[in-house]
Protein backbone atom coordinates (compact mmCIF):
# COMPACT_ATOMS: atom_id res chain seq x y z
CA UNK A 1 0.00 0.00 0.00
CA UNK A 2 1.38 3.37 -0.75
CA UNK A 3 -0.57 6.61 0.19
CA UNK A 4 -0.09 10.15 1.02
CA UNK A 5 -2.40 12.88 2.18
CA UNK A 6 -3.99 15.57 0.80
CA UNK A 7 -2.98 19.16 2.08
CA UNK A 8 -4.79 21.26 -1.08
CA UNK A 9 -7.65 19.80 -3.68
CA UNK A 10 -8.44 22.58 -5.72
CA UNK A 11 -10.89 22.62 -8.21
CA UNK A 12 -12.72 24.42 -11.54
CA UNK A 13 -15.59 23.04 -13.49
CA UNK A 14 -15.90 26.02 -16.21
CA UNK A 15 -19.14 24.39 -17.54
CA UNK A 16 -20.06 25.53 -21.02
CA UNK A 17 -17.60 28.56 -20.68
CA UNK A 18 -15.93 29.48 -23.77
CA UNK A 19 -12.21 30.41 -23.39
CA UNK A 20 -12.16 34.37 -23.63
CA UNK A 21 -14.63 34.41 -20.44
CA UNK A 22 -11.92 31.76 -18.76
CA UNK A 23 -8.91 34.29 -19.68
CA UNK A 24 -11.43 37.20 -18.12
CA UNK A 25 -12.10 34.98 -15.13
CA UNK A 26 -8.64 33.92 -14.16
CA UNK A 27 -6.77 36.76 -16.03
CA UNK A 28 -5.48 38.43 -12.15
CA UNK A 29 -3.66 34.94 -11.24
CA UNK A 30 -1.11 35.46 -14.07
CA UNK A 31 1.13 38.19 -14.98
CA UNK A 32 0.20 41.18 -16.74
CA UNK A 33 -0.06 40.10 -21.00
CA UNK A 34 0.61 36.49 -20.52
CA UNK A 35 -3.11 35.46 -20.57
CA UNK A 36 -3.01 35.93 -24.44
CA UNK A 37 -1.34 33.38 -26.06
CA UNK A 38 -2.65 30.72 -23.44
CA UNK A 39 -4.97 27.83 -24.10
CA UNK A 40 -8.13 27.50 -22.06
CA UNK A 41 -6.72 24.22 -20.40
CA UNK A 42 -3.74 26.26 -19.40
CA UNK A 43 -5.28 28.95 -17.92
CA UNK A 44 -7.73 26.68 -16.02
CA UNK A 45 -4.57 24.36 -14.53
CA UNK A 46 -2.95 27.62 -13.92
CA UNK A 47 -6.02 28.97 -11.58
CA UNK A 48 -6.20 25.25 -9.95
CA UNK A 49 -1.91 25.69 -9.42
CA UNK A 50 -2.04 28.92 -8.01
CA UNK A 51 -2.99 27.79 -4.55
CA UNK A 52 -0.76 25.42 -4.64
CA UNK A 53 2.49 27.10 -6.22
CA UNK A 54 4.74 24.35 -7.32
CA UNK A 55 8.17 24.80 -6.28
CA UNK A 56 11.46 23.39 -7.59
CA UNK A 57 11.52 20.19 -5.72
CA UNK A 58 8.50 19.30 -5.92
CA UNK A 59 7.00 16.50 -8.26
CA UNK A 60 4.37 17.48 -10.66
CA UNK A 61 2.31 14.64 -12.26
CA UNK A 62 0.13 15.77 -14.79
CA UNK A 63 -3.01 13.65 -16.49
CA UNK A 64 -4.94 14.94 -19.26
CA UNK A 65 -6.67 12.26 -22.14
CA UNK A 66 -6.87 14.85 -24.42
CA UNK A 67 -3.99 17.20 -23.77
CA UNK A 68 -4.43 20.73 -26.20
CA UNK A 69 -6.76 19.73 -28.40
CA UNK A 70 -8.30 23.57 -29.31
CA UNK A 71 -4.42 24.35 -29.70
CA UNK A 72 -4.28 21.08 -31.89
CA UNK A 73 -7.12 21.52 -34.39
CA UNK A 74 -6.17 25.51 -34.71
CA UNK A 75 -2.68 24.34 -35.78
CA UNK A 76 -4.04 21.86 -38.07
CA UNK A 77 -6.21 24.65 -39.39
CA UNK A 78 -3.14 27.05 -39.94
CA UNK A 79 -1.27 24.73 -42.60
CA UNK A 80 0.17 25.10 -45.29
CA UNK A 81 1.92 27.95 -43.47
CA UNK A 82 2.04 26.02 -40.10
CA UNK A 83 2.16 28.48 -36.77
CA UNK A 84 5.31 27.97 -35.06
CA UNK A 85 3.18 28.93 -31.82
CA UNK A 86 0.21 26.76 -32.08
CA UNK A 87 2.80 23.84 -33.06
CA UNK A 88 4.64 24.67 -29.60
CA UNK A 89 1.12 24.64 -27.59
CA UNK A 90 -0.21 21.94 -29.24
CA UNK A 91 2.21 19.18 -27.57
CA UNK A 92 0.89 16.94 -24.65
CA UNK A 93 1.84 18.39 -21.71
CA UNK A 94 1.61 22.21 -22.68
CA UNK A 95 -1.06 23.24 -20.66
CA UNK A 96 1.17 22.75 -17.08
CA UNK A 97 3.99 24.24 -18.89
CA UNK A 98 2.17 27.38 -19.93
CA UNK A 99 1.71 28.12 -16.67
CA UNK A 100 5.13 27.48 -15.09
CA UNK A 101 6.87 29.17 -18.44
CA UNK A 102 4.99 32.57 -17.55
CA UNK A 103 5.84 32.14 -13.71
CA UNK A 104 9.75 31.00 -14.40
CA UNK A 105 9.23 28.15 -12.00
CA UNK A 106 11.24 25.10 -12.45
CA UNK A 107 10.39 21.74 -11.17
CA UNK A 108 12.60 18.68 -11.28
CA UNK A 109 10.51 16.46 -11.97
CA UNK A 110 7.71 16.43 -14.09
CA UNK A 111 5.46 13.35 -15.31
CA UNK A 112 2.58 13.67 -17.83
CA UNK A 113 -0.02 10.99 -17.89
CA UNK A 114 -2.02 10.67 -21.46
CA UNK A 115 -4.76 7.24 -21.51
CA UNK A 116 -8.17 7.09 -20.34
CA UNK A 117 -9.37 4.31 -18.09
CA UNK A 118 -6.47 3.69 -16.06
CA UNK A 119 -5.38 7.15 -15.86
CA UNK A 120 -6.10 8.35 -12.48
CA UNK A 121 -4.33 5.17 -11.48
CA UNK A 122 -0.95 5.49 -13.26
CA UNK A 123 -0.59 9.09 -12.62
CA UNK A 124 -1.57 8.45 -8.68
CA UNK A 125 0.87 5.75 -9.02
CA UNK A 126 3.43 8.01 -9.89
CA UNK A 127 2.84 10.50 -7.58
CA UNK A 128 2.91 8.14 -4.60
CA UNK A 129 5.91 6.63 -5.76
CA UNK A 130 7.69 10.09 -6.19
CA UNK A 131 11.01 10.05 -3.58
CA UNK A 132 10.00 14.40 -3.31
CA UNK A 133 8.48 15.36 -0.56
CA UNK A 134 5.75 17.05 -2.00
CA UNK A 135 3.95 15.55 -4.97
CA UNK A 136 1.40 17.68 -7.05
CA UNK A 137 -1.27 15.34 -9.06
CA UNK A 138 -3.02 17.87 -11.30
CA UNK A 139 -5.02 17.28 -14.62
CA UNK A 140 -7.92 18.71 -16.46
CA UNK A 141 -9.24 18.86 -19.87
CA UNK A 142 -10.48 21.54 -22.15
CA UNK A 143 -14.49 21.69 -23.81
CA UNK A 144 -13.81 21.63 -27.27
CA UNK A 145 -16.13 20.44 -30.59
CA UNK A 146 -13.42 20.11 -33.79
CA UNK A 147 -14.64 19.82 -37.14
CA UNK A 148 -16.14 16.44 -38.36
CA UNK A 149 -15.69 14.96 -35.08
CA UNK A 150 -16.63 14.11 -31.44
CA UNK A 151 -14.10 11.79 -30.68
CA UNK A 152 -10.51 13.73 -30.60
CA UNK A 153 -11.35 16.07 -28.29
CA UNK A 154 -13.49 16.28 -24.68
CA UNK A 155 -16.82 17.15 -24.18
CA UNK A 156 -16.24 18.64 -21.16
CA UNK A 157 -13.45 21.17 -19.29
CA UNK A 158 -12.41 20.85 -15.54
CA UNK A 159 -9.46 21.01 -13.77
CA UNK A 160 -7.89 20.60 -10.72
CA UNK A 161 -4.74 19.98 -8.10
CA UNK A 162 -3.84 17.89 -5.64
CA UNK A 163 -0.91 18.99 -3.28
CA UNK A 164 0.10 15.44 -1.41
CA UNK A 165 2.51 14.29 1.19
CA UNK A 166 3.30 12.14 3.36
CA UNK A 167 2.26 14.58 6.64
CA UNK A 168 -1.10 13.55 7.89
CA UNK A 169 -1.44 16.04 10.23
CA UNK A 170 -3.40 19.15 9.22
CA UNK A 171 -4.15 17.04 6.01
CA UNK A 172 -7.91 16.65 4.10
CA UNK A 173 -7.69 13.56 3.28
CA UNK A 174 -5.94 10.60 1.85
CA UNK A 175 -4.74 9.26 -1.58
CA UNK A 176 -4.04 5.58 -1.67
CA UNK A 177 -3.12 2.72 -4.08
CA UNK A 178 -3.42 -1.05 -2.65
CA UNK A 179 -2.39 -3.82 -4.69
CA UNK A 180 -5.03 -6.02 -5.35
CA UNK A 181 -6.11 -8.79 -6.82
CA UNK A 182 -8.52 -7.29 -9.29
CA UNK A 183 -7.78 -8.02 -12.89
CA UNK A 184 -9.41 -5.00 -14.54
CA UNK A 185 -10.56 -1.55 -12.76
CA UNK A 186 -10.78 1.31 -14.42
CA UNK A 187 -10.92 5.39 -13.62
CA UNK A 188 -11.47 8.10 -16.21
CA UNK A 189 -10.51 12.18 -14.94
CA UNK A 190 -14.11 12.95 -15.19
CA UNK A 191 -15.36 10.85 -12.32
CA UNK A 192 -12.33 11.55 -10.34
CA UNK A 193 -12.50 14.95 -10.94
CA UNK A 194 -16.25 14.96 -9.56
CA UNK A 195 -15.47 12.97 -6.50
CA UNK A 196 -12.57 15.65 -5.65
CA UNK A 197 -15.23 18.16 -6.75
CA UNK A 198 -17.81 16.81 -4.24
CA UNK A 199 -15.83 15.82 -1.13
CA UNK A 200 -16.98 12.24 -2.15
CA UNK A 201 -15.11 9.17 -1.24
CA UNK A 202 -13.61 6.69 -3.59
CA UNK A 203 -12.85 3.08 -3.52
CA UNK A 204 -12.68 0.78 -6.52
CA UNK A 205 -10.80 -0.78 -8.50
CA UNK A 206 -8.54 1.75 -10.84
CA UNK A 207 -6.40 -0.61 -12.73
CA UNK A 208 -5.64 -4.21 -13.05
CA UNK A 209 -3.78 -4.78 -9.61
CA UNK A 210 -4.42 -1.37 -8.50
CA UNK A 211 -7.57 -0.62 -6.06
CA UNK A 212 -7.79 3.52 -5.60
CA UNK A 213 -9.14 5.21 -1.83
CA UNK A 214 -9.42 8.53 -1.32
CA UNK A 215 -10.67 9.17 1.75
CA UNK A 216 -11.68 12.67 3.10
CA UNK A 217 -11.60 14.10 6.64
CA UNK B 1 15.44 14.41 -2.64
CA UNK B 2 14.58 12.64 -6.28
CA UNK B 3 18.03 12.27 -7.76
CA UNK B 4 19.38 10.13 -5.25
CA UNK B 5 16.36 7.70 -5.06
CA UNK B 6 17.03 7.46 -8.69
CA UNK B 7 20.71 6.12 -8.65
CA UNK B 8 19.33 2.77 -7.50
CA UNK B 9 20.82 -0.13 -10.25
CA UNK B 10 17.98 -1.23 -12.80
CA UNK B 11 18.52 -4.49 -14.74
CA UNK B 12 18.12 -3.91 -18.23
CA UNK B 13 16.98 -7.57 -19.15
CA UNK B 14 16.50 -6.32 -23.33
CA UNK B 15 16.07 -3.46 -25.65
CA UNK B 16 15.71 -3.14 -29.35
CA UNK B 17 14.39 -0.37 -31.62
CA UNK B 18 13.34 -0.01 -35.26
CA UNK B 19 14.67 2.34 -37.50
CA UNK B 20 15.08 2.85 -41.18
CA UNK B 21 18.67 1.10 -41.16
CA UNK B 22 16.69 -2.10 -39.33
CA UNK B 23 16.93 -2.92 -35.57
CA UNK B 24 19.48 -1.86 -32.97
CA UNK B 25 22.61 -3.68 -34.46
CA UNK B 26 21.79 -2.45 -37.85
CA UNK B 27 21.24 0.75 -36.72
CA UNK B 28 24.85 0.59 -34.64
CA UNK B 29 26.26 -0.64 -37.70
CA UNK B 30 25.08 1.67 -40.03
CA UNK B 31 26.08 4.64 -38.33
CA UNK B 32 29.70 3.04 -37.36
CA UNK B 33 30.11 3.07 -41.24
CA UNK B 34 28.70 7.01 -41.47
CA UNK B 35 25.81 6.76 -43.11
CA UNK B 36 22.84 9.13 -42.74
CA UNK B 37 19.04 7.67 -43.33
CA UNK B 38 18.10 11.02 -43.64
CA UNK B 39 16.96 12.42 -47.16
CA UNK B 40 15.98 15.41 -48.93
CA UNK B 41 12.24 14.94 -48.69
CA UNK B 42 8.98 17.54 -49.37
CA UNK B 43 8.47 19.04 -45.68
CA UNK B 44 4.46 18.25 -46.38
CA UNK B 45 4.97 14.86 -48.68
CA UNK B 46 2.33 14.96 -51.09
CA UNK B 47 1.57 18.97 -50.67
CA UNK B 48 5.61 19.74 -51.01
CA UNK B 49 6.94 22.62 -49.71
CA UNK B 50 10.64 22.92 -48.73
CA UNK B 51 13.22 19.97 -49.39
CA UNK B 52 14.20 19.37 -45.73
CA UNK B 53 16.04 15.95 -44.04
CA UNK B 54 13.62 13.43 -43.36
CA UNK B 55 14.39 9.71 -41.99
CA UNK B 56 11.40 7.40 -42.83
CA UNK B 57 10.75 3.36 -42.61
CA UNK B 58 11.44 1.98 -45.80
CA UNK B 59 9.22 2.64 -48.67
CA UNK B 60 6.86 4.48 -45.57
CA UNK B 61 5.27 8.26 -47.46
CA UNK B 62 5.47 11.10 -44.83
CA UNK B 63 1.67 11.00 -45.83
CA UNK B 64 -0.21 9.02 -43.19
CA UNK B 65 -2.23 5.93 -44.24
CA UNK B 66 -5.19 4.04 -42.57
CA UNK B 67 -4.42 2.37 -40.96
CA UNK B 68 -1.21 3.64 -40.50
CA UNK B 69 1.78 1.68 -42.65
CA UNK B 70 4.11 1.85 -39.09
CA UNK B 71 1.80 -0.73 -37.41
CA UNK B 72 3.73 -3.59 -39.02
CA UNK B 73 6.78 -1.81 -38.27
CA UNK B 74 5.38 -1.87 -34.55
CA UNK B 75 4.37 -5.60 -34.80
CA UNK B 76 7.59 -6.62 -35.55
CA UNK B 77 9.37 -4.89 -32.74
CA UNK B 78 6.82 -6.03 -30.48
CA UNK B 79 7.34 -9.77 -31.53
CA UNK B 80 10.99 -9.26 -30.21
CA UNK B 81 10.03 -8.48 -27.07
CA UNK B 82 10.69 -11.14 -24.08
CA UNK B 83 7.61 -13.51 -23.40
CA UNK B 84 5.56 -12.21 -20.26
CA UNK B 85 1.46 -11.25 -18.87
CA UNK B 86 2.34 -7.97 -20.76
CA UNK B 87 -0.15 -5.76 -19.20
CA UNK B 88 -1.11 -7.76 -16.05
CA UNK B 89 -0.75 -6.37 -12.61
CA UNK B 90 2.84 -7.35 -12.28
CA UNK B 91 4.06 -7.02 -15.42
CA UNK B 92 3.38 -3.43 -16.71
CA UNK B 93 3.73 -1.77 -19.73
CA UNK B 94 4.74 1.75 -20.16
CA UNK B 95 3.91 3.39 -23.48
CA UNK B 96 5.74 6.70 -24.41
CA UNK B 97 5.27 9.37 -27.64
CA UNK B 98 5.12 12.64 -28.28
CA UNK B 99 3.07 12.38 -31.42
CA UNK B 100 1.02 9.27 -31.08
CA UNK B 101 -1.05 9.29 -33.90
CA UNK B 102 -1.54 13.00 -34.94
CA UNK B 103 -0.46 11.85 -38.57
CA UNK B 104 -3.78 10.09 -38.59
CA UNK B 105 -5.45 13.71 -37.13
CA UNK B 106 -3.33 15.66 -39.87
CA UNK B 107 -4.71 13.71 -42.32
CA UNK B 108 -8.39 13.84 -41.28
CA UNK B 109 -8.10 17.24 -40.69
CA UNK B 110 -6.81 16.75 -44.67
CA UNK B 111 -10.20 15.69 -45.84
CA UNK B 112 -8.50 12.03 -46.09
CA UNK B 113 -11.57 9.94 -44.07
CA UNK B 114 -12.61 9.06 -40.98
CA UNK B 115 -10.83 5.69 -41.37
CA UNK B 116 -8.28 7.68 -39.81
CA UNK B 117 -9.84 8.60 -36.57
CA UNK B 118 -9.72 5.75 -34.91
CA UNK B 119 -5.75 5.87 -34.52
CA UNK B 120 -6.08 10.07 -33.83
CA UNK B 121 -6.10 10.23 -29.87
CA UNK B 122 -3.36 8.91 -27.45
CA UNK B 123 -5.94 6.84 -25.51
CA UNK B 124 -7.42 5.16 -28.31
CA UNK B 125 -4.26 3.98 -30.52
CA UNK B 126 -2.74 2.83 -27.50
CA UNK B 127 -5.92 0.85 -26.70
CA UNK B 128 -5.41 -0.78 -29.88
CA UNK B 129 -2.10 -1.54 -29.55
CA UNK B 130 -2.21 -3.21 -26.58
CA UNK B 131 -5.44 -5.52 -28.05
CA UNK B 132 -3.22 -5.90 -31.03
CA UNK B 133 0.08 -7.23 -29.10
CA UNK B 134 -1.92 -8.82 -26.00
CA UNK B 135 -1.23 -6.94 -23.54
CA UNK B 136 -3.55 -7.04 -20.31
CA UNK B 137 -4.85 -3.70 -19.10
CA UNK B 138 -2.38 -2.31 -16.86
CA UNK B 139 -0.64 0.11 -19.63
CA UNK B 140 0.80 3.35 -18.73
CA UNK B 141 0.37 6.02 -21.22
CA UNK B 142 2.98 9.01 -20.85
CA UNK B 143 4.15 12.16 -22.91
CA UNK B 144 6.78 14.69 -22.49
CA UNK B 145 7.45 16.00 -25.59
CA UNK B 146 11.56 14.53 -26.87
CA UNK B 147 12.22 12.95 -23.28
CA UNK B 148 8.69 11.13 -23.07
CA UNK B 149 10.95 7.73 -23.35
CA UNK B 150 13.15 8.45 -20.10
CA UNK B 151 10.34 9.84 -18.47
CA UNK B 152 8.73 6.24 -19.19
CA UNK B 153 12.04 4.44 -18.00
CA UNK B 154 12.12 6.86 -14.85
CA UNK B 155 8.99 5.83 -13.75
CA UNK B 156 9.17 2.01 -14.49
CA UNK B 157 12.13 1.87 -12.48
CA UNK B 158 9.96 3.38 -9.66
CA UNK B 159 7.21 0.92 -10.37
CA UNK B 160 9.87 -2.34 -9.67
CA UNK B 161 11.77 -0.39 -7.18
CA UNK B 162 8.91 -0.19 -4.74
CA UNK B 163 8.28 -3.61 -5.10
CA UNK B 164 5.37 -3.53 -7.25
CA UNK B 165 6.37 -5.16 -10.47
CA UNK B 166 8.43 -7.99 -11.27
CA UNK B 167 9.15 -6.84 -14.45
CA UNK B 168 8.38 -3.40 -17.02
CA UNK B 169 8.14 -2.70 -20.45
CA UNK B 170 8.52 0.40 -21.29
CA UNK B 171 7.22 1.01 -25.20
CA UNK B 172 7.94 3.70 -27.72
CA UNK B 173 7.45 5.05 -30.61
CA UNK B 174 7.22 8.40 -33.30
CA UNK B 175 6.59 8.19 -36.60
CA UNK B 176 6.80 11.43 -38.30
CA UNK B 177 4.05 13.32 -40.47
CA UNK B 178 3.66 16.50 -41.95
CA UNK B 179 2.00 18.11 -38.44
CA UNK B 180 5.58 17.65 -37.10
CA UNK B 181 7.84 18.48 -40.10
CA UNK B 182 5.71 21.24 -40.62
CA UNK B 183 5.78 22.05 -37.34
CA UNK B 184 9.41 22.53 -37.06
CA UNK B 185 9.75 23.81 -40.34
CA UNK B 186 7.81 26.64 -38.70
CA UNK B 187 10.31 27.09 -36.01
CA UNK B 188 13.13 27.51 -38.59
CA UNK B 189 15.28 24.98 -37.00
CA UNK B 190 14.59 21.96 -39.64
CA UNK B 191 15.43 23.64 -43.10
CA UNK B 192 17.25 22.48 -46.23
CA UNK B 193 20.85 22.20 -44.47
CA UNK B 194 21.59 18.59 -42.94
CA UNK B 195 22.14 18.35 -39.48
CA UNK B 196 25.67 18.39 -38.19
CA UNK B 197 25.48 18.42 -34.27
CA UNK B 198 28.16 20.19 -32.23
CA UNK B 199 29.56 22.00 -34.79
CA UNK B 200 30.37 25.37 -34.99
CA UNK B 201 28.90 26.80 -38.04
CA UNK B 202 26.64 29.53 -39.29
CA UNK B 203 23.27 28.42 -39.19
CA UNK B 204 21.88 25.32 -37.34
CA UNK B 205 19.42 22.24 -38.88
CA UNK B 206 18.12 19.61 -37.66
CA UNK B 207 16.86 16.27 -39.10
CA UNK B 208 13.58 14.40 -38.41
CA UNK B 209 13.44 10.49 -38.61
CA UNK B 210 10.81 7.57 -37.84
CA UNK B 211 12.05 5.67 -34.53
CA UNK B 212 10.87 3.07 -31.89
CA UNK B 213 12.00 0.71 -29.07
CA UNK B 214 11.64 -0.39 -26.15
CA UNK B 215 13.29 -2.10 -23.09
CA UNK B 216 12.31 -4.73 -20.44
CA UNK B 217 13.73 -3.97 -16.75
CA UNK B 218 13.99 -6.01 -14.18
CA UNK B 219 15.57 -8.76 -14.62
CA UNK B 220 19.25 -9.02 -14.38
CA UNK B 221 21.63 -11.09 -16.50
CA UNK B 222 21.93 -9.24 -19.84
CA UNK B 223 24.98 -7.40 -18.08
CA UNK B 224 23.35 -4.17 -18.55
CA UNK B 225 21.60 -1.92 -15.97
CA UNK B 226 20.20 1.62 -15.56
CA UNK B 227 21.80 2.98 -12.44
CA UNK B 228 21.18 6.69 -12.49
CA UNK B 229 18.26 8.46 -13.88
CA UNK B 230 17.80 12.30 -13.54
CA UNK B 231 15.09 14.98 -14.80
CA UNK B 232 14.76 18.81 -14.77
CA UNK B 233 12.88 21.02 -16.42
CA UNK B 234 13.37 24.69 -16.80
CA UNK B 235 10.34 25.92 -17.68
CA UNK B 236 12.33 29.65 -18.46
CA UNK B 237 10.92 29.34 -22.52
CA UNK B 238 9.25 27.08 -24.23
CA UNK B 239 11.63 26.55 -27.24
CA UNK B 240 14.77 28.05 -25.73
CA UNK B 241 17.85 27.41 -22.58
CA UNK B 242 18.32 29.18 -19.65
CA UNK B 243 21.73 30.97 -21.44
CA UNK B 244 23.54 30.51 -18.32
CA UNK B 245 23.10 26.37 -19.09
CA UNK B 246 22.11 26.11 -15.67
CA UNK B 247 19.56 23.24 -16.54
CA UNK B 248 21.80 20.67 -18.18
CA UNK B 249 24.07 20.76 -15.05
CA UNK B 250 20.97 20.35 -12.89
CA UNK B 251 19.75 17.75 -15.09
CA UNK B 252 23.38 16.11 -15.40
CA UNK B 253 25.09 16.69 -12.02
CA UNK B 254 22.96 13.22 -10.20
CA UNK B 255 24.16 11.12 -12.97
CA UNK B 256 27.68 13.02 -12.33
CA UNK B 257 27.67 11.88 -8.57
CA UNK B 258 26.84 8.12 -9.59
CA UNK B 259 29.34 7.83 -12.19
CA UNK B 260 32.38 8.57 -9.86
CA UNK B 261 34.84 6.62 -10.19
CA UNK B 262 33.56 5.39 -13.88
CA UNK B 263 35.16 5.43 -17.67
CA UNK B 264 32.31 6.95 -19.69
CA UNK B 265 31.52 7.99 -22.97
CA UNK B 266 28.74 10.44 -23.45
CA UNK B 267 25.51 10.27 -25.84
CA UNK B 268 24.00 13.23 -25.86
CA UNK B 269 20.73 14.71 -27.35
CA UNK B 270 22.57 16.55 -30.32
CA UNK B 271 19.67 17.46 -32.51
CA UNK B 272 22.11 19.93 -34.82
CA UNK B 273 20.51 23.14 -33.56
CA UNK B 274 23.25 26.12 -32.32
CA UNK B 275 22.25 27.14 -28.61
CA UNK B 276 21.17 24.05 -27.08
CA UNK B 277 24.08 21.96 -28.73
CA UNK B 278 26.63 24.46 -27.40
CA UNK B 279 25.00 24.18 -24.15
CA UNK B 280 24.69 20.54 -23.84
CA UNK B 281 28.44 19.91 -25.61
CA UNK B 282 29.63 22.49 -22.74
CA UNK B 283 27.59 20.90 -20.21
CA UNK B 284 28.87 17.72 -20.72
CA UNK B 285 32.75 19.17 -20.83
CA UNK B 286 31.92 20.44 -17.52
CA UNK B 287 31.06 17.78 -15.37
CA UNK B 288 32.58 14.43 -17.89
CA UNK B 289 35.58 16.10 -18.98
CA UNK B 290 37.59 13.21 -20.25
CA UNK B 291 34.56 11.57 -21.92
CA UNK B 292 33.93 11.45 -25.68
CA UNK B 293 30.93 12.98 -26.88
CA UNK B 294 28.79 12.02 -29.55
CA UNK B 295 25.11 12.28 -31.39
CA UNK B 296 23.68 9.88 -33.87
CA UNK B 297 21.14 12.19 -34.94
CA UNK B 298 23.31 13.57 -38.07
CA UNK B 299 22.11 9.68 -39.31
CA UNK B 300 18.89 9.20 -37.93
CA UNK B 301 17.63 12.17 -37.77
CA UNK B 302 15.64 13.34 -34.04
CA UNK B 303 13.35 10.58 -33.45
CA UNK B 304 11.17 12.93 -31.19
CA UNK B 305 9.98 11.03 -28.09
CA UNK B 306 11.41 8.16 -28.70
CA UNK B 307 14.60 9.26 -29.41
CA UNK B 308 15.74 8.21 -25.62
CA UNK B 309 14.84 4.45 -25.95
CA UNK B 310 16.13 4.05 -29.51
CA UNK B 311 19.14 5.48 -28.67
CA UNK B 312 19.67 3.53 -25.64
CA UNK B 313 18.82 0.39 -27.46
CA UNK B 314 21.58 1.37 -30.19
CA UNK B 315 24.48 2.01 -27.22
CA UNK B 316 23.90 -1.40 -25.94
CA UNK B 317 24.11 -2.87 -29.27
CA UNK B 318 27.94 -0.51 -30.13
CA UNK B 319 28.80 -1.73 -26.39
CA UNK B 320 28.39 -5.99 -27.25
CA UNK B 321 29.55 -4.88 -30.72
CA UNK B 322 32.94 -2.91 -29.37
CA UNK B 323 32.68 -0.11 -30.96
CA UNK B 324 30.68 3.35 -30.98
CA UNK B 325 29.44 5.50 -33.32
CA UNK B 326 30.98 8.95 -33.75
CA UNK B 327 28.83 11.70 -34.73
CA UNK B 328 27.94 11.41 -37.89
CA UNK B 329 27.30 14.70 -40.11
CA UNK B 330 29.72 16.57 -37.98
CA UNK B 331 33.49 16.94 -38.90
CA UNK B 332 35.84 19.92 -36.93
CA UNK B 333 35.41 22.49 -35.90
CA UNK B 334 33.09 20.99 -33.11
CA UNK B 335 31.82 23.50 -29.51
CA UNK B 336 34.03 21.33 -27.55
CA UNK B 337 37.10 19.12 -28.52
CA UNK B 338 35.44 16.12 -26.76
CA UNK B 339 33.12 15.86 -29.57
CA UNK B 340 33.68 12.48 -31.34
CA UNK B 341 33.59 12.26 -35.27
CA UNK B 342 34.70 9.01 -35.83
CA UNK B 343 33.51 5.48 -34.24
CA UNK B 344 35.80 4.55 -31.22
CA UNK B 345 36.48 1.18 -29.50
CA UNK B 346 34.17 0.88 -25.83
CA UNK B 347 36.28 -1.52 -24.12
CA UNK B 348 38.27 1.33 -22.83
CA UNK B 349 34.53 2.38 -20.95
CA UNK B 350 31.91 0.54 -18.32
CA UNK B 351 29.56 3.61 -18.51
CA UNK B 352 27.39 5.79 -20.97
CA UNK B 353 25.79 9.02 -20.24
CA UNK B 354 22.47 9.11 -22.18
CA UNK B 355 20.36 12.86 -22.47
CA UNK B 356 17.53 13.87 -24.15
CA UNK B 357 15.80 17.39 -24.34
CA UNK B 358 12.31 18.50 -24.70
CA UNK B 359 10.24 21.64 -25.96
CA UNK B 360 10.24 23.77 -21.91
CA UNK B 361 13.67 23.27 -21.21
CA UNK B 362 13.28 19.30 -19.93
CA UNK B 363 16.16 17.25 -19.75
CA UNK B 364 16.82 13.89 -19.03
CA UNK B 365 19.40 11.41 -18.75
CA UNK B 366 20.43 8.37 -17.03
CA UNK B 367 23.65 6.46 -16.61
CA UNK B 368 24.00 3.11 -18.34
CA UNK B 369 26.56 0.36 -16.95
CA UNK B 370 27.35 -2.70 -18.17
CA UNK B 371 29.08 -5.64 -16.55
Amino acid sequence: MIERHIHSAQTDDPGPEEPAATRERLRALFPRGATRRMTQLGLLLGGVLDPVRPAEEDALIYASSYGESRALHEYLASFPTASPTLFQTSIHPSAVQQVLVTRQQPVREFLPFGGRAQIVAHAAQAALLSPAGRSIFCGGEERHVPPGTTTAASPIGFAFALALSPAAVGSLGTLRLTESDDAGGELALPEFFLALRQRRAIDQAAAPGLRLTLAWH
Amino acid sequence: MSAAADSQPVPIEAADCRTPFGDARATSAALRQGRRALTLQPVLGAAGGDSVPLATLPGRSLDETAPPAWLSCLDGLAASIPEAAWGDARHPVFVTSSNFGVGSLYAFARGHGPDHLEFCTPFALVDGLRRRFGWGGNVAVLSHACVSAHVGLLQASRVLAGGRAERALVFSFDFISPFVTGGFHALKILNPEMPAPYAVRPTGSIGLGDGAGFAVLGRSGAGFSLSAQSLYNEMNHFTANRADGAGFAACLAPVAAAAQGRRLWLKGHGTGTLEAGRLEAEGFGRLFPASPLVSWKGGLGHTLGSCGLVELAVAIAAVRGGEAAGTVGTTAPCFVDAVATEPFPTSAYDGVVLASNAFGGAHAACLLTHD
